[in-house]
């Protein structure tokens, strides 16, 4: 690809990514669910579970007590990236390709580089918007501690991966979602479990060992572990299973996932289905 | 002429079904060619390899000069297309749609243009989701010419449509080949091909049995007298004179022959029915059906018009 048809494809893909957005906040439904799913989970988690976190053990020192709250918001966080890219992404990919939108795209010279483009776009717009939301109301009603500078680094870096890393695994599901209709619950089931064991509602280690494996080898376990370091203390390394952040890992684990994606969508996306 | 689409020995299968069964078609440049037939007649399936959505399983395509199956991306520079269903994003404006779809070409129409092409400019700034059906249709329209595309090709741009509707779509399609386009258009209304086609293709069972101008159609078609009467169940139609061959059972069990020498077919059919002891043939009848109806019937069953070729 020369370097002219590459910044004409990014210049598209820009303008995708706005009109995608256009056609999404005009839909109040949409915005509604993307706004409220974070709010409900983290108030309704936050006034049932209102226990401090335990020490982890082998951690040193002067220990600060963590509410479960500061937890969660990590937790529902690394839920909100993996629910835009992946669940709600594969949903609407689902939908237009059974309906012919994604034929009539397909016979435009839109280049195709630009329709990925718009959709990570869509979905880094959105969970940006999510964990804003989620920032203030942690601050405003659960007295959230907030990240130092190398925090806010991770946090957006982890989004920037975490984000194109559920995109594509949300494109490369569509394959297996037999109609419009039944994306919601094809979506769902990958989506649940893997909240369940990427230690977004409970700890890792309250996971038998194996599990902890089968998470690690998912993209959400190590945004949500990523994203626990930024907003716990640095004590509470202790209790993942490494004992450690490992945002190294987190980082290639992310990338890995990526390039995977994007195989197996070259090789199974269909812009049409609707025949 | 330079043709637009040249085909030849092209075959497209699927399962048992051959969708596509041996078509040879040539469009000349700017000329509208109405592709009419029947549902899963193959009509879709041809124009969905001309269009580059489908693979072939043999033969030459070229459309535009390019191989749709490997020049796609080249070919959606120079071509429009009006899918069947029409899905526009239905958060967006034609205006807001028209100027997204414009960046994406060379040298497209302004937006103003485009809207006042299909004569939504009033429209410009409603939402998709307010637009009637028939304004949805002139969007999609509108995003497909707004590349000025040297090709359209147009999905059954009316079906649904009533006849008010209809006319303003024709105006319309009208407009695109004073602008130079060719228009490849299928459809399964007659009159439809017969308003807006310099050419037509009937195509049926995978295959195009007829091609020429509306003119040559009629023609073709208007060759034949028609004898035809209800039978008798009791009767024993198995000894029918032999000129008799080529007679059809219809749907309602008429039995129905075209000629061009009713007289004398007439007349034997008289001795064959005496012979049987029937003084009366029940509900005889000796007509020449029009164009329509002679569609019709092709739409029921293509041997009326393979008859109507051996006895032309």
């Amino acid at each position: 690809m020369s370097a002219r048809n590459l910044l004409r494809s990014l210049r598209l893909g820009l303008a995708y990514t706005g009109l995608s957005l256009k056609v999404t906040y005009r839909e109040p439904a949409a915005v509604l669910f993307v706004i409220a799913f974070p709010i409900i989970f983290l108030v309704i988690f936050s006034s049932l579970l209102t226990f401090d976190l335990a020490i982890p053990e082998g951690a040193q020192g002067n220990i600060p007590t963590i509410t479960f709250s500061q937890y969660f918001v990590a937790g529902i966080m690394g839920s909100a990236i993996f629910g835009t890219s992946f669940n709600l992404l594969g949903n609407s990919l689902a939908i237009q390709q059974f309906d012919g939108t994604l034929k009539q795209l397909a016979a435009t010279p839109l280049p195709k580089l630009s329709f990925f483009m718009g959709l990570v776009g869509t979905a880094i717009v959105y969970t940006l918007l999510q964990v804003i939301v989620i920032i203030i109301l942690g601050v405003a009603a659960y007295d959230i501690d907030l990240p130092d500078a190398g925090g806010w680094l991770t946090l957006l870096w982890i989004i920037l991966l975490g984000v194109p890393a559920g995109c594509v695994m949300g494109i490369a599901i569509t394959a297996i979602i037999p109609s419009a209709r039944a994306a919601p619950a094809v979506l769902q089931l990958p989506f649940v479990l893997f909240q369940f064991i990427s230690g977004v509602f409970f700890t890792l280690h309250s996971l038998p060992t194996w599990l902890q494996w089968v998470s690690g080898l998912f993209p959400l376990r190590w945004v949500a572990q990523g994203l626990r370091s930024v907003f716990l203390p640095d004590a509470y390394r202790y209790a993942e299973p490494g004992m450690g952040w490992q945002l190294e890992l987190a980082a290639l684990v992310l990338l890995v996932w990526i390039v995977i994606g994007l195989v197996v969508a070259r090789f199974t996306f269909k812009w049409d289905r609707s025949g | 002429m330079q043709a637009a689409i040249s085909v030849s020995g092209l075959f497209k299968r699927y399962g048992a079904i051959e969708a596509v069964n041996g078509v040879d078609l040539e469009i000349a440049a700017g000329q509208v060619y109405a592709l009419l037939g029947p549902n899963g007649a193959g009509k879709t399936t041809l124009i969905e390899i001309l269009e580059g959505y489908r693979e072939r399983d043999a033969g030459e395509v070229s459309v535009l000069g390019l191989d749709p199956q490997r020049q796609r991306g080249e070919l959606n520079r120079r071509v429009g297309i009006v899918l069947q269903r029409s899905t526009p994003m239905e958060g967006l404006t034609p205006r807001e749609m028209l100027s997204f779809s414009a960046r994406l070409y060379d040298a497209p129409m302004r937006v103003e243009e485009a809207l006042e092409f299909v004569g939504l400019t009033e429209h410009a700034d409603r939402r998709g989701s307010k637009l009637s059906g028939g304004q949805k249709r002139r969007l999609d329209l509108a995003t497909s010419v707004i590349g000025n595309p040297d090709l359209i090709f147009l999905d059954e741009p009316t079906t649904g449509f009533d006849a008010t509707a209809r006319r303003q779509a024709w105006e319309v399609v009208r407009g695109l080949t004073d602008r130079g386009a060719t228009v490849i258009l299928t459809t399964h209304y007659l009159d439809e091909a017969e308003h807006l086609a310099q050419r037509i293709g009937l195509i049926k069972s995978g295959q195009i049995i007829f091609e020429g101008d509306i003119e040559g159609l009629r023609r073709e078609m208007r060759t034949d007298t028609r004898i035809s009467w209800q039978p008798p169940s009791d009767i024993d139609t198995s000894d029918l004179p032999t000129e008799w061959a080529g007679v059809q059972r219809r749907l309602d069990g008429r039995l129905s022959l075209p000629t061009q020498t009713p007289t004398e077919h007439l007349s034997r059919l008289i001795d064959w029915s005496r012979a049987h002891g029937l003084v009366e043939l029940p509900e005889l009848q000796v007509e020449r059906p029009d164009l329509e109806e002679m569609y019709l019937e092709l739409i029921e069953d293509s041997s009326a018009l393979a008859s109507a070729e051996v006895n032309a």
